[in-house]
């Protein structure tokens, strides 16, 4: 399969979804079933990469392209993630020019409080899937402290929580 | 206002802001949005809540993946063109790069202990990340208006946890509340 075709597949796939994962019965039915140029292993494994990688879940298309043409077909899967996301400047340039109205003040409010709701909602099934044992569950909860209490970098939590992990394997309890 | 908050936005310093939250934030885009919002709205002040609130809405009626969508228009209303084009890139390409050359030694890197220790570990301080973001957008709405903030948010909360309306489903509902029910502490 070329690149190019490659690219065209995983972009449509992308375009007909809005969010991370949604894309996955797209892929498999044009790569899996139809071309036949990538297995359900390798398409359960790049979902399980993403997951394990940061960034988006979607990058998972990253992973496929790599599964189907190597470093030109990652990078094919990296140009189909993206590419979507310019629509965003059209979009968010219109509300930009109502922001002074009232109402449309109004509406972003209640879409403020409805997005942090979406974000709480979102948070279940990561923190079941994530808090495996009580190590892991301390750390969820220090880093919620310290994240509320001070103005310290995400990336510096990230970074002290992914430490412990090292040294929890070091001591020969990995989490 | 302490040193962080006073940082002047250049597109230098947004760039280290989407860089080091793609490099670096595990837990899937939600998470990195939640750290995003945390870097430019809470602790920086670049981007007011009505435009995190702007930008996380046109995300998630932008098709394909959120997160890019929400770091384009984060980038373009801070930046313009060059913004936008900073966020897209500097958010997708570090993680891009860790996917592909984890892709390309999957077995081993699913397989070995000490990385899979530390990833777990990163994304159980992702879940920290998303509850810290909760309460920074919650906080004002429940101290100025925390009747309306309960009328929007927990039914949102509801319908999203069990599955009852889809994200944009429940946007459109906050949307549809603020419009027919203006708030009259802020419009």
């Amino acid at each position: 399969m070329s690149v190019g075709l490659l690219y065209l597949l995983l972009l449509k796939a992308t375009l007909i979804s809005f969010s991370g994962l949604a894309s996955l019965p797209v892929v498999r039915d044009d790569l899996v079933l139809q071309y036949g140029v990538l297995s359900d292993g390798q398409l359960n494994a790049a979902v399980a990469l993403a997951r394990a990688s940061p960034g988006p879940f979607g990058g998972y298309v990253i992973s496929v392209g790599y599964f189907v043409g190597g470093v030109p077909g990652g990078i094919a899967g990296w140009l189909a993630l993206i590419t979507p996301a310019l629509l965003a400047v059209p979009l968010v340039h219109y509300v930009a020019r109502r922001a002074g109205h009232p109402r449309a003040r109004s509406v972003v409010d209640a879409i403020v409080m409805a997005s942090a709701a979406l974000i709480l909602a979102a948070t279940v099934p990561i923190a079941m899937q994530a808090l495996g044992n009580a190590t892991l569950v301390v750390i969820a909860v220090a880093s919620t402290l310290v994240l509320a209490a001070t103005t310290l970098d995400t990336v510096w939590v990230m970074a002290a929580a992914a430490a412990t992990g090292l040294l929890a394997a070091w001591l020969s309890m990995p989490l | 206002m302490n040193e962080q908050m006073s940082g002047k936005l250049t597109a230098a310093a947004l760039a280290r802001v989407f860089l080091r939250n793609g490099a670096f934030t595990f837990g899937g885009g939600d998470a990195t949005t939640a750290s995003l919002q945390r870097e430019l709205v809470a602790n920086r002040g670049w981007l007011s809540e009505q435009q995190f609130g702007a930008c996380y809405a046109v995300s998630r009626v932008t098709p394909g993946t959120n997160l890019l969508a929400f770091c384009t228009a984060a980038g373009w209303t801070l930046l313009g063109w060059r913004g936008a084009l900073s966020g897209l890139l500097l958010a997708s390409i570090p993680g891009a790069a860790v996917l592909m050359l984890m892709t390309g030694f999957y077995r081993a890197a699913i397989s070995n202990p000490w990385l899979a220790s530390a990833i777990h570990a990163a994304l159980a301080a992702a879940v920290g990340v998303m509850l810290a973001a909760v309460w920074t957008l919650l906080r004002a709405p429940l101290r100025r208006t925390p009747a309306r903030a309960a009328i929007v948010a927990v039914p949102a909360l509801l319908l999203s946890v069990y599955g009852l309306a889809s994200p944009l489903e429940v946007l459109a509902l906050a949307a549809g509340f603020g419009l027919l029910a203006p708030n009259r502490e802020i419009a």
